[in-house]
């Protein structure tokens, strides 16, 4: 390539082609999104009448909810409690047993090499099937109740602390075990007294927000019979009361808000 | 010893304990909560002893192996599972897109619009997309329909907040500047805001659409399509191992798209 009679230099010039490029990139993304959206549309049959026709049905249905029906709540309140108490308790689990098996799945904690990547995949399989399909394994198992539904929110909880935990433990200051190690410390207080003090903002911080996220699981839990106020939903909409199903859905709203309120301190404090 | 590395020692033990007597506190506090909620919700240690050969047994004799002749009755709910995620997501990027706008204090010089907006959007989260799904359901009828209108709620109510809290984050320097210039409102929206905002877009719009995967594969446990539906099926007829074939779908489905969308985020981020 002749710089002299060419305006722009080599590196400019190869920059253009490439921005062109990335345009025709980016270009063809965008049909081929626009495509998919079509194609999903119709395969789902969702036209613009259907659309029109939902939001008219939808519309009733929110005007027939109310007032809401505040006499529900004596009845309720005793079922969100027991919803708070199965998010505690399967968050609790969850904790206990993530730290425990990340122990093993930390490549510079573990004491048999192959047994990280084994955990691993199990944390990935636990994280991805999701809570409420764990809870409909769970009642087949143990039957309806709350039991299930601390089972599954323990369970899907391990898969997603379980990497976080595991990994933050692989990012620790390699001198703080082995310094523990050469003073002749066992396993555990290496773990105990090298591990959790370095990485316990992470373990609190995590946890805190599994908790937020558990709740808004063990509100919908109940959907499957896995305990908890989900079931309420579904009983009042196949009843058709529209008012008891309003004063279910703000009686979520109350708990899941008043819990992140609390999360949140929990969270500024530890910080 | 040296007065002032006195000072100092006493400083710092009086910084140490009251974080202490708070961890403790706090220690308290989760004993408590755990002691309150094993009577409440009647959790038991011989419950769980006798539960836990009943799940080996379940796992051993009922779910494994899944039965892999049954795949192709998954694959069609699998597919309406990805499409009522991406529609749902599309919906819910339109719609937060106005509300992420009306919702950040830098654009809207309306208090109570932007309250408003936020109001919104906090409710629509709160609310679980499952929930959506039941009043969708009783609404529109059972079907991929509404499950595709309740992940685009619950989706919203995330992407209403989120991209306001980028837009509040942009550098107003440049919005200043154009305004200075003359530029009219849409004129900075898209010259100033937007080329700031696309790489939060861009990140929260796939996280999104990832989430709304694991919705989707949930939500037709009420009845509203999708591989939910296809599962509940199959566990209520007792054919656990197609049930097992349908959570390896499940499983599979959410690595593809997950890995896809790291893909094609990082591409994307990578041009801006």
């Amino acid at each position: 390539m002749k710089k002299v009679n060419n305006p722009l230099n080599e590196k400019e010039f190869k920059a253009l082609i490439s921005k062109r490029k990335d345009n025709l990139f980016y270009l063809i993304i965008l049909i081929f999104m626009t495509f998919f959206l079509f194609f999903s549309l119709s395969q789902m049959n969702i036209n613009p009448a259907r659309v029109i026709r939902g939001f008219s049905t939808l519309s009733d249905l929110i005007k027939n909810m109310f007032p809401p029906d505040f006499g529900q709540l004596s009845r309720l309140w005793p079922l969100a409690i027991e919803s708070i108490q199965i998010a505690i308790l399967g968050t609790v689990l969850g904790i206990i047993f993530s730290i425990t098996l990340s122990m093993f799945a930390a490549k510079n904690l573990t004491p048999i090499p192959g047994l990280g990547v084994v955990l691993k995949g199990f944390f990935a399989f636990t994280r991805a099937v999701p809570a409420l399909v764990w809870a409909l394994l769970f009642i087949t198992a143990v039957g309806l109740g709350t039991l299930p539904g601390i089972l599954a929110l323990g369970v899907n909880s391990i898969g997603m602390l379980g990497k976080v935990f595991s990994e933050s433990f692989e990012n620790i200051n390699k001198a703080t075990i082995e310094g523990l190690n050469s003073t002749g410390a066992s396993r555990m207080q290496v773990f105990f007294q090298g591990v959790v003090p370095e990485t316990i903002p992470i373990i609190l911080s995590w946890s805190l927000f599994r908790f937020d996220i558990n709740i808004r699981y063990s509100s919908i839990l109940g959907v499957v019979g896995a305990g908890g106020i989900g079931w309420e939903l579904v009983r009042a909409s196949r009843m058709r009361d529209y008012p008891a199903l309003l004063m279910v859905i703000l009686v979520i709203l109350v708990m899941v808000y008043a819990v992140e309120q609390f999360t949140g301190y929990a969270r500024r404090v530890v910080r | 010893m040296d007065r002032n590395m006195e000072n100092n020692l006493a400083q710092l033990k009086k910084s140490r304990r009251p974080g202490q007597l708070r961890l403790l506190f706090a220690i308290i506090l989760v004993i408590v909560a755990v002691i309150w909620s094993w009577a409440g919700t009647g959790f038991s240690i011989p419950a769980i002893m006798r539960g836990v050969p009943r799940i080996y047994n379940f796992i051993i004799d009922d779910l494994i192996p899944p039965r892999f002749d049954s795949w192709q009755k998954f694959l069609n709910p699998t597919l309406q599972t990805l499409y009522m995620a991406y529609v749902g997501a599309i919906f819910a990027i339109i719609l937060s897109l106005g509300l992420g706008i009306i919702s950040a204090n830098n654009l809207i010089s309306n208090r109570l619009i932007v309250y408003l907006g936020r109001g919104i959007s906090s409710f629509l989260r709160a609310v679980p997309a499952v929930a959506w799904a039941v009043i969708l359901v009783a609404a529109v009828g059972l079907g991929p329909f509404a499950g595709t209108i309740a992940i685009a709620l619950g989706g919203a109510g995330m992407l209403g907040k989120t991209y306001a809290d980028s837009l509040e984050e942009i550098d107003m320097g440049q919005v200043e500047a154009l305004k200075a210039v003359g530029a009219s409102w849409f004129q900075v929206l898209t010259q100033a805001v937007l080329p700031q905002f696309l790489p939060d877009f861009f990140t929260w719009s796939f996280y999104r659409f990832d989430l709304n995967i694991r919705s989707a594969a949930v939500v037709g446990l009420v009845g509203a399509g999708g591989l939910g539906f296809s599962l509940d099926t199959a566990i209520r007829l007792f054919q656990f191992r197609e049930a097992t074939m349908g959570i390896l779908w499940i499983f599979g489905l959410i690595l593809i798209v997950e890995f896809i969308t790291a893909k094609s985020r990082d591409k994307i981020l990578e041009g801006l």
